[in-house]
């Protein structure tokens, strides 16, 4: 033990000989040729090279878990006490490549195949086949637009949820009772929602809704009947259950601002609004923007509403990409051509998401 | 017979308890002797099983029970044991996959193959899945040449996938004649469950659509004054006058807004192309040829043809008579939620809703509703010559939509001969005569499909309302039997094609396409995509085995 160096941070201070660094070094490159090795074969096996007789893609798995025994192994024989450090990061950083990493590039690979499951001949690679045929795809593009005026809708709800907020941030009466009341459409299924409102109460003979339109003079109420009202109601429907999540983050945010700045405000003699454009909002935005994007994410996954209620109609009015996707993919069991567009789609959020973040970075900062 | 129909009839009291007390006596009797064993209890039936199986547990008695699907299951052993020795089966295993849908399906076959399985020495393993399951898993066991069940239950349609790929294995001279499967309705006949002249499917449900049409919008005053039409319409084009003829009256029943004939306009994940497909058939499936969907040479589609394209401008043409928001209304909503509740006199429909119309709840249309075959047409389009015929006699072609459920087994058995007899013999099993008798009698998630289901005196015997039953089953048999039937092709991915044909119809009734020609033809191209995709050549020699030719 030596009593030289950093006493503080380092626990032993570690004598590592040449010999076993050179046999953990060893371990890494020897089990990572063997990994290359199995995935060789198996590719081979796979793709007709050679017959290995593989019948799955286990062998492959247990070379990569055996590899990533020994690298967590090696790091403890190389770098002694440091190494012990990594193996708290490493284990869980392998996994999640093994989890997303490996997937994704499968499904690169699938997404750019022909593969229709009915299709005797199984999976062919076709290049930019299934780019090309997106590019041309008018159901895709349709639903990609509908997928802008669904995201605008946000602004709306985000106003709607602020509203609320407020509401139940001010001393009113009952408040707590307001405040489980307005979170109930949250703790729906979306399924339900569709079914029990898009559905029943929407239906337009019997529902009890269509009735009151009815009431209020409206001859032949149609809620899905016009594009523009079929999309409309969509938003309506998946608003009502989604404010309330905007709303309940608003509101943390809005009890976490101190009580003195309102105070101060008055003081100085802000009106109400200006109390709010000058105080309440700009302190607001950080969580605001949470809440918008958090939104704007299960907002692009909107599916289940849609193709319960409208089926993407009418006349692919209210499609969305992932209706679209679900149609494509499980009714028609095109794979390949299914995986191609959610890629696509992924990137085009993270493309978006990136850009609204450092938007809203911008916005921020200057107030500050 | 399905649950929804068996527990409606109940409530409606289409069931008479006249027989209850004495099926109850027969089976009090049959227990207070302690039981016989197996094989001396089913073989002293004999001919009497059919009337003795339906009083297990006794119509009105309830829903079956496990103890009573592994009595009937025991009582109608007696051609297993013509074919198969007691133990010789011992040692084997098998594997079935299926639905447990309501928890009938596999829940059935468990109980009905319990005594099997003691008779036998076999033992079976199950794989229950969900119906929403059932497609995925099944192509994808397809598609990854993971198939790990022996015996499997499969609608036709995916007759291509499975045996089109040498995955089924075919059935043994011996199975045909146990299960008697001359019995089987005109329609279920070869070539369905037949690829290349090989027979690989035991029957165990039929399907097919009927018109359903409301009567008194043939009595009541006003309206036959505005129609001229006092009896129902037997082809599309009287349907289509009446339709619109009768816009602006007042149901009878309801005093709402009167409707003529309901099309659904929104898709059902691919279900929806068979509504179509009704007012078509009875265009384009021409009594020479068995192809109405696809040119058996080619691969390509005829949904742009004159005919279908007529279908289509039908529908477009009557959207302006159809209730308001219909362009939101699938098929489901169609039956249940308009005709079924008074709105709408006419629909084509599978077996259920006529059923329904008469003992659901939610029914307003009682005893106005009346049956018969899919609607004709005065003139048929001849594919081959490209020209419209004017026949004699309207073209009635009724839509035997879904070809209803059967039992396969699969190739994997093949190779081990005992194996291979033990999965045929318990598919036979199930796919018996008179076991099928019992299972379209109470709630199994199956129909009628046998000629000797149509038998009304046993059903009359068993304590049914012989007036409703003959209703019920009366118009499904003449479709069955019909002699130019459409039948669906039974090629892979027969879904894919009617799902983007709904997607397509969605556009064109929405007004986005200019014509029918062109809703038709973007139907065709889409259509044309998925053949080349699945592969054109094997998809020709496949529609041609499917159709047997």
């Amino acid at each position: 033990m030596s009593n030289a160096g950093d006493l503080l941070h380092v626990v032993t201070a570690d004598d590592i000989s040449d010999r076993r660094r050179f046999f953990g070094r060893a371990l890494i490159w020897g089990s990572f040729a063997a990994l290359v090795l199995v995935a060789l074969l198996q590719a081979g096996d796979k793709l007709g090279w050679a017959e290995v007789g593989f019948s799955t893609w286990r062998p492959t798995l247990y070379a990569y878990i055996v590899w990533a025994v020994c690298l967590c192994w090696a790091q403890v024989i190389i770098r002694g006490e440091q190494g012990k450090r990594v193996l708290f990061v490493l284990p869980a950083a392998l996994f999640v490549i093994s989890l997303v990493v490996i997937p994704l590039v499968f499904g690169l690979g699938i997404a750019f195949s022909d593969w229709n499951l009915s299709s005797p001949d199984g999976r062919k690679f076709n290049g930019l086949n299934n780019v090309r045929q997106m590019w041309a795809d008018p159901f895709y593009w349709n639903a990609l637009g509908n997928m802008v005026w669904y995201t605008a809708a946000i602004l709306v709800e985000y106003t709607i949820a602020f509203g609320l907020a407020l509401l139940l941030n001010a001393e009113i009466k009952a408040r707590k009772f307001f405040r489980v009341a307005f979170l109930l459409p949250l703790m729906l299924s979306p399924v339900a929602v569709s079914w029990m409102i898009g559905k029943s109460m929407l239906e337009v003979r019997f529902g009890p809704l269509a009735r009151l339109a009815r009431w209020l003079g409206w001859d032949n109420p149609s809620f899905f009947g016009s594009p523009e009202m079929a999309k409309f109601m969509i938003m309506v429907m998946d608003a009502w259950t989604f404010i309330p999540f905007m709303m309940i983050m608003i509101l943390a945010g809005l009890q976490a601002i101190p009580k003195e700045l309102h105070e101060a405000s008055r003081v100085d003699g802000a009106s109400g609004w200006r109390s709010f454009w000058e105080v309440t909002f700009p302190l607001m935005l950080p969580a605001s923007i949470t809440a918008i994007l958090i939104r704007i994410i299960f907002k692009l996954k909107l599916a289940d509403i849609i193709i319960n209620v409208t089926s993407g109609g009418p006349g692919g009015a209210t499609d969305s990409v992932t209706s679209f996707i679900f149609r494509e993919y499980r009714d028609r069991s095109n794979v390949g051509y299914g995986t191609l567009l959610a890629m696509v789609y992924l990137v085009l959020i993270v493309i978006a998401i990136t850009i609204f973040m450092k938007l809203a970075d911008r916005w921020m900062n200057p107030r500050y | 017979m399905k649950v929804e129909i068996y527990n409606q009839m109940l409530k409606a009291g289409k069931i008479s308890r006249r027989n209850v007390m004495k099926g109850m006596a027969s089976v009090g009797a049959l227990s207070a002797m302690g039981g016989l064993p197996a094989p001396v209890r089913a073989a002293s039936h004999g001919g009497n099983v059919r009337a003795e199986i339906l009083k297990i547990p006794g119509v009105g008695m309830g829903s079956p029970t496990d103890a009573d699907w592994q009595k009937v299951g025991e009582m109608c052993l007696g051609p297993t044991m013509a074919n198969v020795a007691e133990g010789e089966f011992a040692g084997v295993e098998l594997t079935f996959m299926g639905l447990n849908n309501q928890n009938l399906h596999n829940f059935l076959f468990r109980g009905f193959l319990k005594p099997w399985e003691a008779y036998t020495g076999a033992k079976i393993n199950w794989i229950d899945l969900a119906q929403a399951d059932y497609n995925p898993r099944l192509q994808q066991s397809i598609a990854t040449g993971t198939v790990d069940f022996d015996i499997i239950e499969m609608g036709a349609p995916f007759e291509g996938d499975t045996a089109g790929r040498g995955l089924l294995d075919e059935m043994p001279d011996w199975v045909k004649d146990q299960i008697e499967a001359d019995d089987i309705v005109g329609y279920l006949q070869p070539p369905v469950g037949t690829w290349d002249g090989k027979t690989y499917r035991i029957t165990i449900d039929g399907d097919c659509h009927t018109f359903a049409y409301r009567k008194d919008y043939f009595t009541d005053p006003a309206i036959t004054a505005a129609t001229g039409m006092t009896e129902p319409p037997t082809t599309w084009q009287q349907v289509q006058a009446f339709t619109k003829a009768v816009k602006g009256q007042k149901d009878p029943l309801t005093g709402l807004d009167a409707y003529g004939f309901l099309d659904p306009l929104k898709g059902w994940g691919g279900f929806g192309f068979y509504f179509l497909e009704d007012r078509a058939s009875a265009y384009v499936k021409h009594p020479d040829s068995p192809a109405w969907l696809f040119d058996p040479e080619t691969m390509k589609p005829m949904v742009n043809n004159p005919g279908w394209v007529q279908a289509i401008q039908d529908v477009m043409d009557t959207m302006p008579d159809l209730p308001p928001d219909q362009i939101n209304a699938d098929p489901g909503t169609t039956a249940f939620q308009q005709f079924l509740a008074g709105t709408g006199s006419g629909i084509c429909w599978w077996g259920d809703v006529g059923s329904s119309a008469r003992t659901s709840d939610g029914s307003v249309v009682g005893d106005v509703v009346g049956f018969s075959i899919n609607p004709g047409s005065d003139r048929v389009y001849n594919a081959k010559t490209s020209e419209w015929e004017t026949p004699a006699e309207p073209n009635f072609a009724p839509n035997m939509a879904y070809l209803g459920w059967g039992v396969y087994v699969t190739s994997r058995v093949s190779g081990d001969e005992k194996k291979r007899k033990a999965a045929w013999s318990a598919a036979a099993h199930l796919g018996g005569k008179d076991i099928s008798l019992w299972m379209s009698a109470y709630p199994s998630g199956f129909q009628p499909y046998r000629n000797s289901h149509f038998q009304y005196d046993e059903w009359e015997e068993a304590g049914y309302d012989r007036a409703y039953i003959e209703d019920y089953l009366g118009s499904n048999a003449d479709s069955y039997n019909h002699p130019n039937a459409a039948i669906e092709p039974r090629i892979p991915g027969i879904f894919q094609y009617y799902s983007i044909a709904e997607d397509e119809l969605a556009k064109g009734f929405a007004g986005q396409y200019g014509s029918a020609q062109e809703t038709a033809d973007a139907i065709a191209a889409a259509w044309e995509k998925i053949t080349d995709q699945i592969g054109r050549d094997s998809q020709i020699a496949l529609y041609k085995a499917s159709l047997g030719m």
